[in-house]
């Protein structure tokens, strides 16, 4: 089959809703053809979410620093930041958020800062998710696939403890690598509804050896493609960058997660956070709507 | 009609301005980029990304012209005003052929104080200490400026200069070639639209390869952007002297008019609008240093078949808030990342050869240098021989 075949074959079957199998997840993930590639996962993207693009505002918070001056009323999510030393540590930093959240969703740390906590506790990662769960927390800020032995049993754990949202996140996964990650993704949402987001690009940027354009926007679409059961497929505009971030809704990506909540505007209203963000996506033909840590829109 | 007109370009068929207005208002974006690069494919289809290692100098940032998207320019008499000095550039020319470079871009402000023969002087030095080096230099309103300061023509301008070394012209001041936008832009008075096609048109007609650049973003319609790009097709069509088009979008730090900047999705679809409307022009660039690395290599899916300059050094759209840089290597690994085969050029597009740091090594280059140290107010000393026109520079000549 030629490619253009194999192409138009692929967009008939996504149109229609069908998901894509391991093969021709393969083959997509071998081809140069980034503008086919994108085109498909627009279609899925369309498809689940027409122009919808959410984004959500977020207030970052060391864990080691006052909270009180750092979360603007425009947060919609706080979000604790850093690697505390110990379970004590990270549950009052916890606690200082929920006190500032008020109703806002409290997310933090990293499934691997669980396990790494409870190791020094003696303890076991569902009972310190539960404390920090009593203590505040709503969500843990990631969950990288990459750097989790077992997947399944992570998941079930944190579901067990009451969380009600699981983020999935690729931590440095070579490009090569993420396929694999996000077929595994699909399949472990399918057991577990509470997956309700996937961010495709590392979390763990590397500035001697910076990912592409071309890594970057086809692992977009390639989660896109291969996990269409997962609702939100995220990307990182503090990361990333409004080009890129930008560039990403149209392989794929529905979501802008961690917009500064910051409502400063020392260059000029036009170039706020908001007005920046919401630009951005009406430039790309696109709608859109804010959203809360919770992932409820706000009218 | 996007159809019909997709069909169209996919057969080799030209677009007119409704078609090509529809194209970018209307087609899904990764079809504009289909189209453009079925356009890059066909006339390249070796699938060779070329790029050119040389370095962007500004001679000077002093500047008469005043225009208000420009955050590089100091007026005469600014403490902060500059001109480099000769043997500052010959250091600089020295630095580009260590890193396997063979060109300057060489542009500068509308100094009123360098008269035609600090030009002629310089390219002539250039050219004694450094024979097959390359000058790519002065934009068409450098050249209209000297041609105004001396009353002299710009042919007479360009023989001139050609005789004193200069081997090719660069597409800057191009902005948008409608003259309702260049007043508004206030550049009108350094270069009208005509002008800035005449003196490209002399330049052509003396025998020079030129390329043509377009700065879009600021207060131009969707109308002038395409306008811009139909007087560009009209001139290569006579004149056939166009190597290449360059577009960037309007960096609005630190300028006098502010503003945002145009994103990154605008910045692929004008591009592949740009190769789609630009079908006699060969060569296509990517603007990593405006977009940075990542949408910079999206254009080479967008149309684009050069990755432009290594550049070493940048002062202008540094000056307006971007701080890009890619060294050799990164470019190498981009280009090859997207599936292309990377290959050294000079200014005319002829291939050069394979990556220069797979030949031999090269010290990698994480931030791109500029004109001079910050603080450097020093008066080259060679300035004392070429008279001054303002009083500014006639009271620092005095000085010297």
């Amino acid at each position: 089959m030629t490619t253009s075949s194999l192409f138009d074959v692929l967009m008939e079957r996504v149109s229609a809703g069908e998901r894509l199998g391991a093969d021709d997840l393969a083959q997509l993930a071998a081809t140069p053809d980034i503008l086919q590639l994108g085109m498909l996962a627009d279609t899925v993207r369309r498809r689940l979410h027409d122009s919808q693009v959410t984004y959500l505002r977020v207030a970052l918070c060391p864990f080691d620093k006052p909270f009180t001056d750092a979360v603007p009323l425009a947060a919609r999510e706080v979000r604790v930041t850093g690697t505390p030393d110990t379970l004590e540590v990270a549950i009052t930093a916890v606690e200082a958020a929920r006190a500032v959240a008020g109703e806002r969703a409290v997310s933090a740390f990293s499934w691997l800062d669980v396990e790494r906590l409870a190791a020094a506790e003696s303890s076991r990662p569902a009972k310190v998710l539960e404390q920090l769960r009593g203590a505040g927390l709503d969500a843990l800020a990631e969950v990288p696939l990459d750097r989790v032995a077992d997947a399944s049993s992570v998941v079930q754990t944190i579901e067990g403890a009451g969380y009600r949202h699981v983020r999935l996140t690729i931590e440095k996964a070579p490009a090569a690598a993420r396929t694999s990650l996000f077929v595994a993704a699909a399949a472990l949402q399918e057991r577990f509804p509470v997956i309700q987001s996937i961010s495709a690009l590392p979390t763990l940027l590397d500035a001697l050896r910076p990912t592409t354009g071309y890594d970057d926007v086809k692992s977009v679409a390639m989660a896109r493609l291969a996990a269409p059961n997962i609702p939100t497929m995220q990307v990182d505009w503090l990361r990333y960058g409004p080009k890129l971030a930008q560039v990403a809704l149209t392989f794929g990506a529905d979501d802008i997660d961690n917009v500064a909540a910051s409502d400063d505007a020392p260059d000029g209203r036009r170039r706020a956070p908001l007005e920046d963000v919401r630009r951005n996506i009406e430039a790309a033909g696109l709608e859109p709507a804010e959203r809360d840590g919770r992932f409820q829109l706000i009218s | 009609m996007i159809q019909s007109t997709a069909k169209k370009v996919l057969e080799g068929g030209r677009v007119d301005r409704a078609e090509a207005l529809e194209l970018y208002r209307h087609a899904p974006t990764h079809l504009l980029g289909q189209l453009a690069d079925a356009i890059r494919a066909r006339k390249h289809p070796e699938r060779i990304v070329s790029y050119i290692i040389d370095r962007n100098v500004n001679y000077t940032n002093v500047c008469v012209a005043r225009c208000n998207f420009c955050a590089f320019y100091r007026p005469v008499g600014s403490s902060e005003g500059y001109v480099l000095g000769f043997e500052e550039i010959f250091k600089k020319i020295d630095e580009t052929i260590a890193v396997g470079g063979n060109q300057l871009l060489l542009q500068g402000g509308h100094n009123p104080d360098l008269p035609i023969a600090w030009y002629e002087d310089l390219f002539r030095g250039v050219k004694a200490r450094y024979p097959a080096f390359k000058l790519h230099a002065l934009s068409p309103p450098e050249v209209l400026h000297i041609s105004r300061l001396h009353q002299i023509p710009v042919p007479a301008v360009i023989e001139r200069l050609v005789a004193a070394g200069l081997d090719s012209i660069p597409g800057g001041g191009a902005e948008i070639l409608v003259d309702r936008v260049r007043t508004l832009l206030n550049c009108y008075g350094k270069a009208t639209s005509d002008e800035w096609l005449g003196v490209m048109r002399d330049a052509h007609r003396a025998g020079l390869r030129t390329t043509a650049t377009m700065m879009y973003g600021t207060v131009e319609t969707d109308e002038e952007r395409i306008e811009h790009m139909m007087r560009l097709r009209e001139l290569q069509d006579e004149s056939g002297g166009f190597t290449a088009f360059i577009t960037w979008s309007y960096q609005p730090e630190h300028t006098e008019r502010g503003g945002i900047e145009a994103t990154g999705v605008d910045y692929l679809r004008t591009l592949a609008l740009a190769r789609i409307v630009l079908d006699n022009f060969d060569n296509l660039q990517a603007s990593w240093v405006t977009q940075g690395g990542k949408v910079g290599q999206l254009s080479l899916a967008f149309g684009a078949n050069d990755m432009g300059s290594v550049m070493i050094e940048e002062n202008v759209v540094r000056a307006a808030g971007a701080s890009y840089c890619m060294d050799e290597l990164e470019i190498v690994v981009n280009i090859e990342d997207a599936g292309f085969i990377p290959k050294r050029r000079n200014m005319h597009y002829e291939i050069l050869g394979d990556p220069i740091f797979r030949e031999r090594d090269v010290p990698r280059m994480l931030s791109l240098a500029t004109a001079r140290a910050g603080g450097d107010s020093s008066v080259p000393e060679e300035l004392r021989n070429y008279p001054a026109r303002s009083r500014e520079g006639k009271r620092i000549r005095l000085s010297q």
